[in-house]
C-alpha cells in the first residue's frame, strides 16, 4: 500500500493519527506522515475524517458500493 | 380512480409471453442497473427493521440478531465440507459468503504468522471488504457495529463452528467506510 499525504493541503489537525486503528500516521512538524503504510488494511476511515481531503491511497481494494443513489448523483452532476 | 388508469394498469401487466413451467431461470431479470430501486428498497426496509428493533429491544437487539445469524450460519454450513484446518474452513466460508461479502486474512507487519497467539488467545484477523450490511447501514445513516452487523457476526461464527467443529468468537476491531477489521478467536 502506498499512502500519500498532500503536505500543502494537510492542516495538521491530527485526526487521522487518532482515528487510524493501525497507527499508520504520525504528526511530524505539524504535517501527517504515513510512517507505517504496510499496516494499512484499507478501511478508509482516515479519508472520511480528514477535513482537508489530503490523503491518497494507492493499491487499495475499493469495496463495492451499493448505497449511492445513482439518480441523485446524475442530477447533482448536472448542476455541480 | 378512473377507468382509464385501471386500463393502463392492466396494459402494463399484460404480455404475450409464453411461460413454460419447466423453464429454469439462469439469470436475474431485469438487468442489475434496472434493479437499483429494488436494491434501495431492500436496503431501506432492512434499515427500518433494524432501527425499530433497536428502539424496541434496546441493547437486547444485538443478542437477538447475533443468535439469529448464528443459527442461520449453522444451518447453511451443514451442507459444506467439514474441515479441521483453519485455512480450509476459511476457504469454505468465503465460498459460502460469495457475492455478498468478501474478506481476506490479514496481519499487522510486526506479526510473523496469520494465526496469532497473544495473551493466551489464538486468533486470526479478517478484513471484510465487500459487505452488504455496511452498504445497508450507510444507505440508512445508521452506525456500523450494531444489530445488523451482529447478524453477520453470528452467521460467520455459526458457519465456522459448523465447518471446524470448534467454538469460535468474532470481535469488531474497527469499522470503516471501505473495510472492517475483525478478530476471529478460535477456542
Ligand atoms: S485506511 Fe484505515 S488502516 Fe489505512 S491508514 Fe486509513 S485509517 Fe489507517
Ligand atoms: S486528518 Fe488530514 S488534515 Fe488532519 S492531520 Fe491528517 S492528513 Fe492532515
Amino acid at each position: 500500500m502506498e499512502i500519500h499525504v498532500d503536505k500543502d493541503a494537510c492542516v495538521g489537525c491530527g485526526l487521522c493519527v487518532k482515528d487510524c486503528p493501525m497507527h499508520v500516521y504520525e504528526l511530524q512538524d505539524n504535517v501527517s506522515v504515513a510512517v507505517r503504510p504496510n499496516n494499512c488494511m484499507g478501511c478508509l476511515s482516515c479519508h472520511e475524517i480528514c477535513p482537508a481531503q489530503a490523503l491518497e491511497h494507492r493499491g487499495i481494494y475499493a469495496a463495492r458500493r451499493h448505497y449511492i443513489d445513482i439518480n441523485v448523483c446524475e442530477m447533482l452532476r448536472k448542476v455541480v | 380512480m378512473s377507468a382509464g388508469y385501471i386500463d393502463e394498469l392492466h396494459e402494463a401487466f399484460h404480455s404475450d409471453l409464453v411461460y413454460r413451467s419447466e423453464e429454469i431461470p439462469l439469470e436475474c431479470s431485469p438487468k442489475p442497473k434496472e434493479m437499483e430501486q429494488t436494491l434501495h428498497g431492500v436496503m431501506k426496509l432492512n434499515g427500518l427493521v433494524i432501527r425499530s428493533l433497536e428502539e424496541i429491544a434496546g441493547r437486547g437487539a444485538n443478542a437477538v440478531t447475533y443468535r439469529a445469524g448464528k443459527k442461520f450460519g449453522h444451518e447453511v454450513a451443514k451442507y459444506f465440507q467439514k474441515r479441521e484446518d483453519v485455512e480450509g474452513a476459511l476457504h469454505e466460508l468465503s465460498d459460502l459468503l460469495r457475492g455478498q461479502y468478501s474478506f481476506e486474512v490479514w496481519k499487522p507487519e510486526d506479526k510473523e504468522t496469520f494465526i496469532i497467539e497473544e495473551n493466551g488467545e489464538t486468533f486470526i484477523y479478517l478484513v471484510f471488504h465487500d459487505c452488504i450490511v455496511r452498504q445497508t447501514l450507510r444507505r440508512n445513516g445508521l452506525d456500523q457495529g450494531g444489530p445488523l452487523c451482529q447478524t453477520l457476526f453470528g452467521y460467520v461464527v455459526g458457519a465456522i463452528e459448523e465447518i471446524t467443529g470448534r467454538k469460535a468468537k468474532l470481535e469488531i476491531v474497527h469499522t470503516g467506510p471501505n473495510a472492517c477489521l475483525k478478530k476471529l478467536v478460535l477456542k
